[in-house]
């Protein structure tokens, strides 16, 4: 009865689906779910193939990403002084937009699934080294303790420890990265590939194949939600406690401001490091691979930069004016649902799947049929990057909403406390620290989101101005707008850090600590 | 690359288009040995667009020459520029505007060949509300990569059309904004997007611009003036490969769209789709001019109006971007 | 105002079958306080839930000052203190007051909150958030809120786990005095044997799980406690009545084979 009731609701949007699409066939947007269906069964051996390629080149990503931040934890853990600079560097490399990064893989890598893999790889170990190193300290100290105690030193203490201890940990990130592994190998095919899942997307889009786009971005839905859910079948299965919901470490605490200066310069002087002696290094060519000097001369000393920069400015003012609504609505619409299922449960029913495949589709497929759906002005744009930032910040603010404190609920309770009261005084501000969680690390989602989008549909703003520049061997300007763009996410990243700090005082006190 | 053209080979046999397998099948064991290994970087994914390149690599007009081409797709983020500047490919194909963007940031290119005489953009738009000429434009919506302003600027400028009275709509790699009537016409490659409309059923007019005095030479080979001093050998063995493969694509691009499909299973090629623009971009390729001293030729002419074009994009060149010792070995 | 708790019946089994309270007969005296007493894990938790309202009864009935018990949480003239102190963190501790008030829909009273918490020896505490307060501090903040809105019923878990013996001596002397003058019904549950002679008026020995009444002890102690409670004899009395019937239910349950 409740099992054929929970049918319902998917069963009536496919109906409506099927309808709107055969109403509509003349526009070319929707492609009917039979449509699909028929697409996928006459294509099979190729979809299939493009499957195998692309899923190869993601594993093999998925693989080597997490192995480096695997490493990278150990490090950190290992030489506590190194973590700083270890999170900063990691940081900045994930903020590196994805339109820049694929061309220079490609020239590194030459031909081959070299960038695929990389931007792979890429894709995945930040989400993966972030909760690991909460999870490697996440170890109450009395465990610690217990090791000392038996006279055995710090390396006994990370492996039997706290690498058990940070197992969950590891499992919650794994289970982010394997759609981002899938998003990373799909990008790293439109650097020059000959078959693949994005090789396909692009040939669907250019021929007006409405059902070969639908039906590529649901397999690569599929795919990517079975990789999801078999990573969290598989957790559930060795793990005795649910991975944690939470991957982001708190904002770190407050440091004075002369430290807080002198950790700023040093790591950006070892990132303008790696960069110059890295180039060097790989012997790249100064046609394409710019130096730091190179872009002071251009942003400051060449004779044009004026219209560089104003260039530059014109470029990030389109993409902060559907970047902002977008991140807020994302998170307001995360949180909104996350509540509304608190106070209706059976929401669930329906919602958690969508939200699963809404994180899970790759925003390279999503991206031209939401702008299909919505039009290419601020709707589709911002929803799109509500997309992205909503599914993270759904999943953190509803375990928030069910952490709340104690029996604090069932006080509330027994002195008859609405539902709609215990929300607002004890689920909503214990969601915070959550909330902000999610909030910090969907700053870089977010801005790949709307680069993607403007790179792939709309042609405005710093998305288009990098593959413009890439085309037009303008490579003062496409790496001035990779620098711009991760100053951006990393800007960003710092101050709802700074925002979070402030909350977190008066809201979780103890998380500072 | 070997293997993979050997699988081509099975393949193209087993379906029974075994033509072009057949010579080649001859011609490979004896020359196995020396031979030269070089990538081509191609524009854009694999499609008909490069058809002719597929055909010298079948029937082993390149390896008859001594070289082992491994031809690179391209994408929407693989630009052809620094491939080649880094000598990872030993030519690439761009554009003469493309070209001259990158000459004036210093990449040392020289244009040694042009494949696409005349320019592929053109206006494409529904047959109810077609634009036949650039004055029909004005108070129209374009869709387009707002990257190619300058080039609806130039062909305005050309043709004393008020590029103010046109609405600029951005849109990219979909032809879906003028079906669905969000702009009434696309700037947009004639061997693209109107032939996946044609073939999905919508009627489209296309507007050459190459026929309204858009004077750009596309689809060029390029190499570095480095590669031109020290690989020449190669190099005339690929444009010769090149040109032997573009002439029997002209002479059958029915043959030559079903060796592309069956070289790229995986590419999710649509053979209909294929073969019309196999047949469109015919006569982009070859003219009176190319009739008269070999594929891939330019004159001081044309060379001269597209200077003048590209001036008005804001590219200044002069002559010496194009180099046609290469071809005139070739054809010589 | 004093208010009656019948239960009739009143039975718990979770779903998948574990039982944890026998269906169980059980009448709290108006304004009296009684106490629960069983060992751990017997189910005196539940029990305290279900009349709390915080738990669906499996099967009887639950009737408070003559009412179905879901009339009376509406009336909100229930308070619960639990073992757990349950603080909202972001609040301090008159804040924390100041919400069960508004909750309760009653009116808060400067003074009166103040003179709870001085009670409860929170004195220079009151804006402290529950973050910067030991656990005994936090528990006799919890107890100062449960106290706060004059309940009719005032329920409480194991309230004193983390207070220091001096402190929970103080306590037990002074905190009766407040809900007897009201004339609320107490029930308090706890496993401490001493902590129950002291504090309530009746003492209900709970089996082990599944939880069954196994004695109904009257504490014959007059009101309020003399300070040297704990010498006179009566007091000793009660508490190896108490033992017995707690070492009875045990036995009970052992193996019939062990006896």
């Amino acid at each position: 009865m409740t099992h054929a009731r929970q049918w319902i609701g998917p069963i009536l949007a496919l109906v409506l689906w099927e309808g709107f699409a055969h109403l509509f066939a003349s526009a070319f947007v929707l492609a009917a779910p039979s449509a699909i269906l028929l697409y996928l069964y006459e294509n099979a051996g190729l979809l299939t193939r493009a499957l195998g390629v692309t899923l190869a080149n993601a594993a093999a990503g998925f693989l080597i990403g997490n192995a480096a931040a695997i490493l990278l934890a150990g490090l950190a853990i290992a030489l506590p002084r190194s973590e700083n600079i270890v999170r900063a560097l990691a940081l900045v490399v994930f903020c590196l937009p994805l339109v820049a990064t694929g061309p220079v893989l490609r020239i590194l890598f030459g031909p081959g699934a070299g960038p695929q893999i990389t931007l792979a790889a890429l894709a995945v170990y930040y989400t993966t080294l972030i909760p690991l190193l909460v999870g490697l300290r996440a170890v109450p100290s009395d465990w610690l303790d217990l090791v000392r105690s038996y006279g055995r030193g710090r390396m006994t203490a990370l492996l039997r420890v706290r690498a058990m201890a940070s197992f969950p940990y590891l499992v919650a990130g794994l289970q982010i990265a394997a759609p981002a592994a899938f998003l990373g190998a799909m990008v790293g095919e439109f650097t020059g590939a000959e078959r693949g899942m994005g090789v396909l997307t692009i040939r669907a889009m250019r021929d007006l194949n409405i059902e070969m786009t639908w039906a590529l971005a649901t397999v690569a839905t599929a795919v990517a939600v079975l990789a999801y859910l078999a990573i969290g079948y598989a957790a559930r299965r060795v793990l005795t406690e649910e991975p944690p919901v939470i991957l982001a470490a708190p904002a770190a605490k407050r440091r004075n401001l002369f430290s807080s200066i002198a950790m700023v310069t040093f790591s950006t002087a070892a990132i303008l490091a790696l960069w110059w002696v890295g180039l060097d290094a790989l012997n790249l060519s100064s046609f394409f691979a710019k130096r730091p000097d190179d872009l002071v001369d251009a942003l400051f000393l060449a004779p044009d930069a004026t219209q560089t920069r104003a260039a530059l400015a014109a470029a990030l003012s389109e993409t902060l004016i559907f970047l902002f609504p977008g991140y807020l609505a994302g998170l307001l619409a995360g949180a909104t649902l996350a509540m509304a299922i608190i106070l209706a449960p059976s929401l669930a029913n329906t919602a958690m799947p969508l939200a699963i495949a809404l994180r899970s589709v790759p925003i390279i497929t999503t991206a031209p049929l939401v702008v299909l759906l919505l039009g290419r002005g601020a709707v589709g744009t911002v929803t799109l990057i509500a997309i992205m930032v909503f599914f993270p910040t759904f999943i953190a603010c509803l375990h928030g909403l069910r952490q709340a404190p104690g029996r604090a609920t069932d006080v509330m309770r027994s002195y008859a406390a609405s539902d709609m009261a215990i929300l607002r005084h004890v689920r909503v501000p214990a969601m915070l620290p959550a909330f902000f969680a999610a909030a910090r690390i969907n700053v870089p989602a977010s801005i790949l989101a709307v680069t993607v989008v403007e790179w792939l549909a709309t042609g405005n703003g710093l998305g288009a101005l990098m593959a413009l520049s890439a085309s037009l061997s303008d490579y003062d300007m496409l790496w001035s707008a990779v620098v711009l763009t991760t100053l951006l996410a990393v800007l960003g990243y710092g101050l709802v850090g700074a925002l979070e700090r402030r909350v977190l005082q008066t809201y979780a006190p103890e998380q500072l600590a | 690359m070997k293997s993979s053209s050997g699988l081509s080979r099975r393949s193209l046999l087993a379906t029974g288009a075994g033509a072009f397998g057949a010579a080649s099948l001859g011609l490979s064991p004896r020359l196995l040995h020396a031979q030269t290994a070089v990538n081509f970087q191609l524009s854009w994914l694999h499609s008909t667009q490069f058809a002719g390149s597929y055909i010298a690599q079948d029937r082993g007009f390149w390896a008859e020459r001594g070289l082992s081409v491994a031809l690179q797709p391209g994408g929407p983020n693989a630009p052809v520029e620094p491939p080649v500047v880094s000598g990872t490919a030993l030519m690439g194909i761009s554009a003469a505007d493309y070209t001259a963007a990158a000459v004036s940031e210093g990449a040392p290119f020289k244009i040694i060949g042009v494949a696409m005489q005349n320019n592929p953009f053109a206006i494409a738009s529904l047959s109810a509300n077609p634009v036949n000429q650039p004055s029909d434009m004005e108070g129209m919506r374009i869709g387009m990569a707002l990257a190619n302003t300058p080039v609806l600027q130039a062909l305005c400028t050309i043709n004393d059309v008020d590029f103010d009275a046109i609405e600029i709509v951005p849109t990219q790699y979909s032809p879906q904004p003028l079906v669905a009537g969000e702009v009434d016409c696309l700037l947009c490659w004639a061997t693209d997007l109107p032939v996946a409309m044609t073939v999905q059923g919508v009627e489209n007019e296309t507007m050459l611009m190459a026929d309204h005095g858009y004077a750009v030479h596309s689809q060029t080979y390029i190499v570095t003036e480095d590669s031109l001093a020290n690989r020449r050998a190669d190099i005339v063995a690929l444009m010769a490969g090149e040109v032997a493969g573009w002439a029997a694509y002209r002479e059958d691009t029915a043959a030559a769209t079903d060796l592309t499909l069956a070289m790229f299973p995986d590419a999710g090629l649509d053979r209909e789709t294929q073969l019309l623009q196999a047949e469109r971009q015919v006569p982009l390729m070859f003219s009176d001019l190319t009739d008269a001293n070999g594929f891939g030729w330019w004159t001081d002419e044309t060379v001269a109006a597209n200077i003048e074009t590209l001036g008005l994009l804001g590219r200044e060149v002069t002559a010496d971007l194009w180099d046609r010792s290469i071809l005139e070995e070739v054809h010589g | 105002m004093s208010v009656e708790i019948i239960c009739k019946g009143l039975a718990k089994t979770y779903t998948g079958g574990v039982e944890a309270v026998r269906p169980l007969d059980l009448t709290l005296v108006a304004g009296q306080t009684t106490a629960l007493v069983g060992p751990s894990g017997c189910g005196k938790s539940t029990l305290l839930r279900m009349i709390a309202g915080l738990e669906d009864a499996s099967s009887g009935t639950l009737t408070i000052g003559g009412a179905p018990a879901a009339d009376t949480l509406a009336r909100a003239g229930l308070a619960v203190a639990f073992q757990d102190p349950s603080l909202l963190p972001w609040r301090t501790v008159r804040q924390n007051i100041e919400l069960a008030l508004d909750l309760a829909r009653k009116p808060r009273k400067a003074a009166d909150i103040d003179q709870l918490i001085h009670l409860v020896g929170l004195d220079g505490f009151a804006d402290t958030r529950p973050g910067a307060l030991s656990g005994g501090m936090r528990q006799r903040a919890a107890i100062a809120r449960a106290l706060s809105t004059n309940p009719d019923l005032l329920l409480l878990d194991e309230p004193f786990g983390a207070v220091d013996e001096l402190t929970r001596a103080q306590l037990a002397a002074d905190l009766p005095g407040i809900w007897e003058a009201r004339g609320t019904t107490t029930l308090l549950v706890t496993h401490s044997v001493t902590e129950a002679v002291t504090l309530s008026d009746r003492i209900i020995v709970l089996s082990p799980r599944p939880a069954a009444i196994v004695a109904d002890i009257k504490v014959d102690l007059s009101r309020p406690r003399p300070s040297n409670l704990k010498a006179l004899p009566a007091f000793q009395t009660h508490v190896d009545a108490t033992f017995a019937a707690l070492s009875h239910g045990v036995a009970d349950t052992l193996p019939k084979a062990a006896q």
